[in-house]
């Protein structure tokens, strides 16, 4: 199926082009942009992001972590001190409170890497290119043959300022 | 009918161009990872030097014991935990610059976030080598960790010294996770411009980096969690760190003003040396475009800000050391100001409370050598805050006869000058390897006033 590539100077550019393509049904688009512009990226997909369940996963699994390794281990080797509790909540909440952070961190770098499909790649693909990283948005559409004119209009009427063609 | 072939109808049938010529960000941001003056070259190997000999004198160190430094009863805290507090310390502009200020969505940020992120990253190596040069055994230092082991000993969470163990350790990961996350979008703007190894580290290092509408969503997510929880986090590092004094019962340390008065100390010198760096790179690799006067003028309202919080804690301390009625820790709190360290005392006092009101003036604010020689002199203050609370507090504890004096030996002095070195070459390192302005953030903002002027067309 033959591949578009409109490319924009300015996100609200990319933003009107992606809604009105969907609302053709043209849904099988991606948009490539050098800087985070939340219009962009909510007008292809407006779900936000689940990288929040794996922060919250990592941070419950942190503090459970933090209190339960504080309390076994004291009362493994008891260090007895008068009056002073063996389980003492108030000291391990730091340890508890330090974990929570660092388990949730840790989480939120796996969800990244997990949702954003991260992973080293020597192939760039047929698409990208070096102008996205630079300060050109880029918006790719998927068509059949027949719709290639009207996808060119589409993209065109939003003021590409080149589309391409790229066989893929 | 069949439609006419798609080539007729597109404009061009290829893949898009790289662009002839790359944006001008890019350039003037990359530009300052390329080659390398003599001046470069020149003050590497006197870092290099530096850190050389401090690590030698390390090794004597090790090899002839702590006798070697100035430790003389009942001052057994020195140099090298003041040098370690100041370099947590310096550790905090990063992430509040990164992360609070990210919350706050103040945007000047964007222009310093990187470099302030860099140097915490480094401080908090700087300063965790400390507590392994401090306990002198550092073939012991293991046993601050709780891992499982034959005599079925574990570590006890009941000190400070183990909370800070965590604190330091989580602040060190979570700085670096945050840096890099930060750090990948440019890592592949930089990969789609170089060439041979460096290109092949940026290739791995870059995660496949495309920038999608799927990727730059969960990086806005992770950085708004991470943000979330490095906020709290920072807060909690030197609050944990002045709890190792203040857990204890040495006058002038038992007091519950430490927390905030240690995080406010924290966040003053961290951007005292923020400024202390940017405003030569700034000038040497010309970025006064990117980095301007008003960057440097919030940050230095900060040094105002949080230079009245410390000053307030300084009064604070004194007059409750006076209104407590309390005989040591009235006697303590003379004895820093007309005491033996009487000296440090007043750096301390001038440095940190006196020189810093001069930001109350706009001139001064914006004029930079004379914010360059504020931020050194805070710099220089906010070391000798740490050397006066934790060696006059040792020194004039409960009972006289016990009182002593303390200063530092040649070993110490050499091994905290190497720490400075030490900080400045990784600094010089990573100034040629990663772009030391967030350039994906940078763009956000120019690309985002682009469109507000209607631009493009």
């Amino acid at each position: 199926m033959p591949v578009l590539v409109g490319v924009y100077e300015l996100p609200g550019q990319v933003a009107d082009a992606v809604r009105q393509l969907k609302g053709r049904g043209f849904g099988e688009l991606e948009t490539y942009a050098p800087a985070p512009f939340p219009e962009v990226d909510d007008s292809v997909d407006e779900k936000p992001s689940q990288v929040r369940l794996y922060t919250l996963i990592g941070g419950l699994v942190g503090v459970v972590t933090g209190y339960a390794l504080t309390l076994w281990m004291s009362n493994d080797w008891p260090i007895i001190v008068g009056w002073k509790p063996v389980s003492s909540i108030p000291p391990y909440t730091i340890i508890a409170f330090e974990l929570t952070i660092l388990f949730g961190g840790l989480m939120t770098l796996v969800g990244l890497i997990v949702k954003a499909k991260l992973a080293p790649r020597f192939d760039m693909g047929p698409v990208y290119s070096s102008r996205f990283s630079a300060e050109d948005f880029g918006l790719v559409v998927r068509c059949q043959d027949r719709d290639v004119a009207e996808v060119e209009a589409l993209l065109r009427q939003h003021h590409a300022r080149e589309v391409n063609l790229v066989d893929a | 009918m069949t439609p006419p072939p798609p080539a007729q109808s597109v404009a061009g049938v290829m893949r898009p161009r790289a662009p002839l010529q790359d944006s001008r960000i890019n350039r003037d941001l990359l530009s300052v990872m390329e080659g390398a003056s003599a001046g470069y070259w020149l003050l590497l190997a006197t870092a290099a030097g530096f850190v050389g000999l401090a690590a030698a004198i390390w090794i004597y160190q090790v090899y002839a014991g702590l006798g070697i430094a100035g430790y003389s009863h009942p001052v057994f805290w020195g140099a090298y935990i003041v040098t370690f507090v100041f370099w947590v310390g310096i550790a905090h502009a990063g992430t509040l610059i990164s992360a609070i200020l990210f919350l706050f969505r103040a945007k000047w940020r964007n222009a310093i976030n990187r470099s302030a992120e860099l140097m915490t990253v480094i401080a908090v190596l700087t300063a965790a080598q400390f507590l392994g040069i401090h306990v002198g055994r550092i073939w012991k230092s293991y046993f601050i960790l709780p891992y499982p082991n034959q005599r079925a000993l574990w570590v006890n969470f009941k000190s400070p010294l183990l909370w800070d163990t965590f604190a330091i350790t989580t602040y060190l990961t979570i700085s670096v996770v945050f840096f890099y996350v930060g750090l990948i979008p440019d890592l592949a703007i930089a990969r789609d411009r170089s060439t041979g190894l460096r290109k092949l580290v940026y290739t791995v290092l870059s995660l496949g980096w495309q920038g999608t509408s799927n990727q730059w969503k969960a990086h806005n997510r992770s950085v708004l969690h991470l943000s979330g929880l490095a906020t709290p986090l920072v807060l909690s590092v030197h609050s944990v760190v002045s709890w190792d004094f203040a857990m204890s019962i040495v006058p002038g340390w038992h007091a519950t003003v430490f927390a905030p008065y240690f995080v406010a100390g924290a966040i003053f010198s961290g951007f005292a040396m923020v400024l202390t760096v940017m405003i030569p790179v700034r000038r040497i690799f010309g970025l006064e475009e990117y980095i301007t006067d008003y960057h440097f003028e919030n940050m230095s309202r900060f040094l105002l800000l949080t230079s009245i919080i410390v000053s307030y804690a300084y009064g604070a301390e004194y007059f409750i050391a006076w209104y407590s009625g309390v005989e040591w820790e009235q006697t303590a709190f003379f004895k820093r100001a007309f005491g033996p360290y009487w000296i440090s005392t007043w750096v301390m006092i001038s440095c940190n409370g006196f020189v810093p009101q001069l930001l109350w003036f706009k001139k001064i604010r914006t004029h930079i050598p004379t914010l360059f020689a504020i931020s050194v002199l805070i710099n220089v203050g906010m070391w000798f805050e740490r050397y006066v609370i934790i060696i006059t507090g040792l020194s004039r504890e409960y009972d006289p006869a016990a009182w002593g004096i303390y200063t530092p030996s040649w070993p110490e002095l050499g091994i905290v000058a190497g720490s400075f070195a030490f900080f400045a070459l990784f600094f010089l390192i990573f100034l040629k390897l990663i772009p030391v302005i967030a350039i994906a953030e940078v763009k956000e903002l120019a690309i985002h006033e682009k469109a507000h002027n209607g631009g493009g067309h």
